[in-house]
């Protein structure tokens, strides 16, 4: 066997794997964009891209569409903010800096599905603490059921998600960091910049490449969050927190519409490889992690 | 008697340091407060934990929670709590394991010809593990769900662990594929001439060597299979964990004291594991997930 012949006969068993996995299953669910899907095993009829008319032209789309920005925006917001500081405070020659960063995986090896659970009840007017916390330092007034709250439940499913997020973004900037060779920043101190003309100046470019990583990776995440919405709201109350995966969910397992699950299927996917792509392609060759 | 006189930066650096240390505590607190909460119910009875304003110790520490899980004991409300819960966990390591196996096997050699071997198509299917790695899983549901339903293997552990491979295998072989890169190439040359095969120089030489990536890629494939909520709610019947977590959702339906109990047990699983290969996963991360 040639060299060529045997790689390929080692890489074969896993691209078939793909394939079969996620090749087929996406052309399938393109498909069935296009098809009335029936629930027995019927012959599915060809319809056109009425799934997709029936989709965008449903207003709970538009209103879905509106919720998920919001909530994209604060997870992305509050999951690369924290995550920066986190890792920037973590970086510090601190005592305890060892215990910290054990700490900071913490939260990013919690399923986020148990953030939600966790949050849920910790923000639960009967049994949670954080009533009690905020009631004890004048906060609030009386306890409040903030899931019951339309403001509230957005505010309280990003804070669950973002907990988690927040951790795995530190950790990639923590990676980014601990590459900057340390000359560079001592050669600005020596020169005499300060704190915050070294971070703009010297830290700041550094980990450029790596915050757009994150950034695109929290902006899919966030686009395509379902976890602790559905663990904390279901969508609720009404439908403030329908972002639109819980949507999606909806038409295929309430509603039993596989095509027009599918076509919003194909609508989340071609945007989260659209965006992945074209981060891909603004990095080039800019090596978040080079050293 | 001379006195201590403190110059202005230096005052100013302490203030900074004091002011770090602080920030340290917070982040400390952003962490921990969610689990303190979590574990400190689970220790307590149902009637304490409604308790206004809360304990934030049990006054009245009791097992009983984790003994209804461990005895898989009937809750109030009639749902056999208990026996669901340690059959999931069992579930969830089950699939776990199967899953890292499976991607070990398949996505160490695809890594390793991706690595070493030129073939008619080795760049395409480079490219298709990128692509792969990009689509998003709620994207292709539809398909799995239709297909797993004509199957009959809806509910099932093995048709579970094919849908998973999906998702994993993609992390592991861009995971594996980058630490093979940092292995020199004298290697495999010396294995050879020394007279082993290919596939022996891949599984006597490189294997041994390349553990650390083995052992990144198993944890993250593992914790991304434990945590995994949207297909185990879609196409199994509360087979794993996640789902049987976010089940309890009614206040009256079950004790959260007992819920809290459960959550813990799945979750010191993946926290454990990430502590324990800390190194090993955040390496893997930064250079599987942010390349």
């Amino acid at each position: 066997m040639s060299d060529r012949q045997f790689g390929l006969v080692l890489a074969l068993p896993a691209i078939i794997s793909l394939v079969l996995v996620v090749g087929i299953p996406g052309i399938q669910t393109l498909i069935y964009s296009f098809q009335r899907v029936p629930l027995s095993d019927d012959p599915a009829t060809f319809v056109g891209t009425d799934n997709y008319g029936k989709v965008l032209g449903d207003e709970s789309f538009v209103e879905s569409l509106v919720v998920t920005l919001q909530y994209t925006a604060g997870y992305v917001l509050l999951a690369t903010v924290l995550g920066l500081l986190f890792a920037l405070l973590l970086d510090q020659p601190l005592r305890g800096r060892g215990i910290a960063r054990a700490l900071l995986i913490i939260p990013w090896a919690t399923p986020v599905i148990i953030a939600g659970v966790m949050w849920k009840w910790l923000i639960d007017p009967q049994v949670g603490g954080l009533n009690a916390v905020l009631f004890e330092i004048g906060v609030i007034e009386d306890y409040k059921p903030f899931l019951a709250d339309r403001e509230w439940a957005l505010v309280f499913t990003i804070l669950a998600a973002a907990w988690h997020q927040a951790s795995f973004s530190a950790l990639l900037f923590l990676a980014s960091l601990q590459t900057l060779p340390n000359e560079i920043v001592e050669a600005a101190r020596v020169d005499g910049a300060t704190a915050w003309q070294r971070f703009r100046g010297v830290v700041f470019p550094w980990i450029r490449p790596m915050l757009l990583v994150v950034v695109v990776i929290n902006v899919i995440y966030g686009v395509l969050q379902f976890d602790t919405v559905w663990v904390m709201t279901q969508g609720g109350p009404g439908d403030a927190t329908t972002l639109l995966p819980i949507l999606l969910y909806r038409q295929l397992f309430i509603f039993s519409d596989i095509g027009a699950g599918s076509a919003l299927a194909v609508m989340l996917g071609v945007v989260a490889v659209l965006v992945s792509s074209i981060a891909l392609i603004l990095l080039g060759r800019d090596d978040p992690l080079a050293a | 008697m001379a006195s201590r006189t403190v110059s202005r930066p230096v005052l100013r650096k302490r203030a900074v340091t004091a002011l770090l240390y602080a920030a340290l505590v917070l982040f400390a607190v952003w962490v921990l407060f969610p689990f303190w909460f979590l574990v400190n119910s689970s220790f307590m009875t149902p009637a304490e934990a409604v308790a206004v304003p809360p304990h934030w110790i049990p006054e009245e520490p009791t097992l009983g929670n984790y003994s209804a899980i461990l005895a898989g004991q009937v809750a109030p409300g009639g749902a056999q709590v208990g026996l669901r819960v340690l059959t999931a966990l069992g579930e969830s390591l089950a699939v776990g394991i199967l899953t890292v196996v499976a991607n070990l096997a398949l996505g160490g050699t695809a890594a390793y010809s991706m690595s070493r071997y030129k073939y008619r198509g080795s760049r395409l299917s480079y490219f298709a593990v990128l692509f792969a790695r990009l689509v998003p899983p709620i994207a292709i549901v539809a398909a799995f769900f239709v297909a797993l339903r004509d199957l009959g293997l809806i509910n099932s552990r093995y048709g579970l662990v094919v849908v998973y491979i999906s998702f994993t295998l993609p992390i592991t072989i861009l995971v594996l594929k980058n630490y093979f890169d940092g292995l020199p190439r004298e290697l495999d040359e010396a294995a050879l001439v020394d007279g082993a095969s290919r596939l022996q120089a891949l599984w006597y030489v490189i294997r041994p060597i390349a553990r650390p990536g083995f052992i990144a890629a198993a944890c993250l494939v593992f914790l991304e299979s434990w945590g995994e909520f949207f297909y185990a709610l879609t196409l199994t019947n509360q087979l794993t964990i996640p789902p049987v977590l976010a089940g309890f959702r009614g206040f009256f339906q079950f004790n959260w004291t007992t819920l809290a109990a459960a959550t813990v047990l799945a979750v010191v699983p993946p926290v454990l594991l990430a502590l324990v290969f800390q190194r090993y996963v955040v390496r893997g991360l930064a250079q599987g997930v942010a390349k």
